[in-house]
């Protein structure tokens, strides 16, 4: 799950190269896959890892290796931009508002377009696609929606109710800047109020006593603490919580406006890749039936393959929005950058 | 002058020149430097547009009025101990001297989850004065918390600098001024403060260029609204905005060095004024029942509360979070988790018993690199030559140079690295990472040694030197023996910092084997196994905790003996 680890004191863009293989070219054979993710995708029980054994088991000589630069696809973008090697076949998580950045900052492109040679890409929702240029292919989503604590407040289910007394001093967002779930919630206001409406409504939040806190970590152990009844999170945290004598009615899902905004994480090939038929073939596996049901339990977020259903625990404790919304490709090209520099400009002057 | 020394000096001032340029000046130059250049030409437009707009203004206004808060919290909390430490004299007294320096290793992470659980909503705090019938305060996200956070960090600073300085007042002044009719308070006022007030100057200094600086912990205890310029610079350069990254860590620095400028050149002033001392013989703390009614150690044992709650408060908070799970209950599954770590076959696993072992050996590293490179910059401090403060603010400029601007420009330029003659040179691994240290460190080894240095009686080396030493030898042999209580106190903060150290580390560890305490802890946040929780990372930071204290006491023993 991409709730990006909260960085202490990481100077760099959050910075993180805790990547063997970065520099490391020397013994590349033409079967290692070098696979650039982020690193809670990888390590014991992970969905990386479990794709690297399956993976592997399934092609004879071919090894899977992580790479986990903590900037993630920032670490790529300038590497392409200096005219570093990039080292890495494919890169694991991506989203929208990335893939955006990564256009505007570069000339050459740091993607192949890899849409029709890869099995099964067809099979994606399409709601969830969000590359038009058939580079990204959406692996699996989150949604972004409240998490509230029904002994305190009562269900939020409207944006506007958020401004009501009932409310106020009662949510804590994280910072549209640096963190997934911060930035997947201004857009869903943005969404919701429109590019110039979206302002006022922050405002109004503000004056109700919303607080940005960095990222998802600390907002939520700020949740856990009882420092405000509601917090933005994902439809999916009662996986986690769920379990013999604990209270969920601190686990309450609250979809807005009857809504939950959609972050899909996708994969793609580097254009640099030194084993891109390995790539594509490693990007077919991953959107197998089995595949797909062992990345949502291990990554507690929602398949992007048609039909595919895990089953246990997550299939019980994971809840998906009525109305799944978000912006495409074309919606945030050319005007994500201005929205959210707006918007913390506007928090910081408060 | 130089031509009359020995090889050693001349072979340290390059050595550590040329350890400056390759992990500081170049990479830091080359992020500097796009601040004024840009499509291949230098232009002042990226400054003109930062200095003219009114955020702007706004932004570094409220951070230096944070920065002064908390500049005045840290010596108002940190002046006492250094009283306290330095003239009484009580049990375990030379222990609390040294885990003052604690606070340096520790990870804003976990002071952050510390202060959380300490002064939140349902923090031990509140939970205390529920029981008395007082409060609930609210702390949390307020910029009161941030001062007290920068306060745990930089109050230890101020004591053990002061601490220094007190513990070298000669007695013999006081106590001629006694007989010439002074009283205690005139005594103090005119001999004794006089002694302190650089070791006082350097460390607000110090504090006010760091919590200007300052980015984790504004970050994680407070909110967007009370952003920092590091705190913009961080989010501009996550967004690649990376000119107007530059252009705000260009006037960061030159703000920075600047004060370290003005600092050095009055520090220089102050330098002759030391002299010979044996110290002064310190007054037992407990006396008795008279130490219920004498009100300087009642006001001691009402400063020693206050302590108790700022500095043990969070960290007793933190361990007792390492064995509770989120309703309260004792557990032991956040160690089990460490274990069930260590013994991962699972590509990517970050294993806790490797990441002590390369804190304590990066921390030697660094240590040994450290102490001659803060030295030479000593010996260069304590020259008299024209342009020697401008030399040596240049060499204390890790110092001014923020954690976000170092680590992107190791970033482009070791880690990615250059073009050389058709090769690509890439500097990784451990002797980059013990390298970085190093140059983050040694300032400090300076700060401290500086002062020494320069009070040791010029005769001594005169007479050295007349009777046929040459410069280096008279360093090795007859001022450095005089200093090895700074040099002591060098060693702990070299130490401390590497072990503390988090940015560059980071990014210039070698996959998970290189990985320190710091990095397996933020590791040990992201990771998911026991659902969104912190008892992991809490577990690491206990361990980290009880590494780095045994370490600090056997640092100051060992070097005691010398003494």
């Amino acid at each position: 799950m991409k709730r990006r680890a909260f960085l202490s004191g990481v100077g760099v863009a959050g910075a993180t190269a805790l990547a063997g293989c970065i520099n490391d070219t020397s013994n590349q054979s033409d079967n290692t896959l070098t696979v650039a993710t982020y690193s809670s995708f990888t390590g014991e029980d992970s969905a990386g890892n479990w794709l690297k054994s399956a993976f592997e088991s399934e092609n004879g000589d071919a090894t899977v290796e992580f790479t986990t630069p903590e900037n993630g696809v920032n670490q790529f973008i300038q590497r392409k931009s200096e005219g570093a090697p990039i080292d890495a076949d494919l890169f694991v998580g991506l989203n929208t508002g990335e893939l955006v950045r990564a256009d505007e900052q570069l000339d050459d492109p740091l993607f192949a377009e890899t849409d029709g040679e890869v099995d099964g890409a067809g099979s994606v929702k399409p709601a969830l696609d969000f590359d038009p240029d058939g580079r990204v292919i959406p692996y699996d989503t989150g949604y972004i929606s409240l998490v509230y604590d029904e002994g305190e407040v009562d269900a939020p289910e409207t944006f506007d109710a958020l401004l009501e007394p009932a409310y106020e001093d009662a949510l804590i967002a994280q910072n549209a800047q640096q963190s997934d779930p911060g930035r997947a919630f201004l857009l869903w206001t943005i969404h919701e109020k429109g590019a110039d409406g979206y302002l006022d409504y922050w405002q109004a939040l503000d004056d109700n006593g919303v607080r940005i806190l960095s990222d998802w970590e600390p907002a939520y152990n700020a949740y856990t603490n009882e420092e405000a009844p509601m917090v933005v999170s994902y439809s999916t945290d009662q996986v986690f919580y769920h379990g013999e004598g604990v209270d969920m009615s601190r686990h309450q899902v609250g979809f807005l406006n009857e809504q939950g905004y959609a972050n899909p994480e996708g994969m793609a090939q580097f254009a640099d890749a030194d084993n891109p038929e390995l790539a594509r073939s490693f990007m077919s596996f991953v959107l197998g039936t089995e595949a797909q049901s062992e990345i949502a339990t291990r990554n507690v977020q929602f398949p992007a393959v048609e039909g595919v259903e895990p089953g246990g625990d997550f299939g019980e404790y994971a809840l998906e929005p009525p109305e799944p919304v978000t912006f495409g490709y074309d919606e945030l090209a050319g005007n994500v950058d201005g929205w959210i520099e707006d918007w913390a400009r506007q928090v910081v002057s408060n | 002058m130089w031509r009359r020394d020995g090889r050693l000096l001349p072979a340290g001032v390059a050595a550590t020149l040329a350890a400056l340029v390759v992990v500081f000046y170049y990479p830091v130059g080359s992020v500097l430097a796009s601040a004024v250049h840009a499509g291949g030409r230098l232009t002042l437009a990226p400054l003109v547009s930062v200095v003219g707009d009114p955020f702007y203004h706004d932004l570094f206004a409220f951070t230096a009025y944070q920065a002064l808060l908390s500049t005045v919290a840290s010596v108002v909390v940190g002046l006492p101990g250094a009283y306290l430490i330095s003239r009484f004299e009580f049990p375990g007294r030379q222990f609390l001297r040294s885990v003052t320096i604690l606070p340096f290793v520790l990870p804003s992470i976990m002071v952050a989850v510390g202060f959380l659980a300490m002064f939140g909503r349902t923090g031990l705090l509140n939970d205390v004065l529920a029981v008395v019938g007082l409060g609930p305060v609210e702390l949390t996200f307020t910029l009161e918390l941030i001062v007290l956070a920068h306060a745990f960090y930089n109050a230890p600073l101020v004591t053990r600098l002061v601490t220094a300085a007190w513990e070298s007042v000669d007695p013999a002044r006081v106590e001629t001024a006694r007989t010439l009719g002074a009283s205690p308070v005139r005594a103090f006022r005119d001999v004794t403060l006089p002694q302190l007030l650089p070791a006082l100057l350097t460390a607000s200094v110090l504090t006010f260029i760091f919590t200007f600086m300052s980015f984790p912990i504004v970050l994680a205890l407070g909110g967007l609204d009370l952003a920092t310029v590091e705190v913009w610079l961080f989010a501009r350069v996550q967004n690649l905005d990376l000119t107007e990254a530059a252009t705000l860590g260009a006037i960061e620095t030159a703000l920075s060095l600047g004060l370290i400028y003005v600092y050095l050149r009055f520090e220089a002033t102050q330098l002759r004024a030391g002299g010979e001392s044996r110290g002064r013989a310190r007054t037992p703390l407990f006396a008795g029942w008279r130490s219920l009614v004498d009100p300087r150690r009642l006001a001691l044992f009402a400063y020693a509360g206050a302590a108790l709650v700022l500095f043990v408060g969070p960290l007793v908070s933190l361990v007792v979070e390492s064995v509770t799970t989120p309703d309260g209950a004792f557990t032991l599954r956040y160690y089990e988790f460490l274990l069930a770590q260590q013994s991962s076959t699972a590509v990517g696993t970050t294993r806790p018993f490797p990441a002590v072992r390369n804190s304590l050996l990066f921390g030697a590293g660094a240590l040994v690199l450290a102490l001659p490179m803060g030295v030479v910059v000593s010996v260069v401090a304590t020259r008299d030559s024209r342009g020697s403060r401008l030399a040596e603010a240049l060499l204390t400029a890790p110092l001014a140079v923020s954690g976000i601007v170092l680590g992107l420009g190791m970033l482009r330029s070791l880690v990615f690295g250059t073009t050389l003659f058709g090769y690509r040179l890439t500097v990784t691994g451990p002797v980059a990472i013990v390298a970085a240290h190093a140059v983050a460190a040694y300032p400090f080894v300076s700060r401290n040694v500086t002062p020494a240095l320069g009070s040791i009686d010029d005769r001594l080396v005169d007479a050295a030197r007349a009777l046929g030493a040459d410069r280096s030898t008279a360093l090795v042999d007859i001022e450095l023996p005089l200093v090895v209580p700074a040099l002591v106190a060098g060693a702990a903060f070299a130490f401390a910092i590497s072990i503390g150290e988090f940015d560059s580390t980071v990014l210039l560890a070698e996959g998970v084997d290189s990985a320190t305490m710091p990095v397996a802890l933020e590791r040990y946040t992201g990771n998911r196994s026991l659902g969104p929780n912190l008892g992991p990372a809490t577990a690491m930071g206990t361990v980290l905790l009880a590494v780095t204290t045994v370490s600090f006491v056997l640092i100051d023993r060992v070097g005691g003996r010398w003494q």
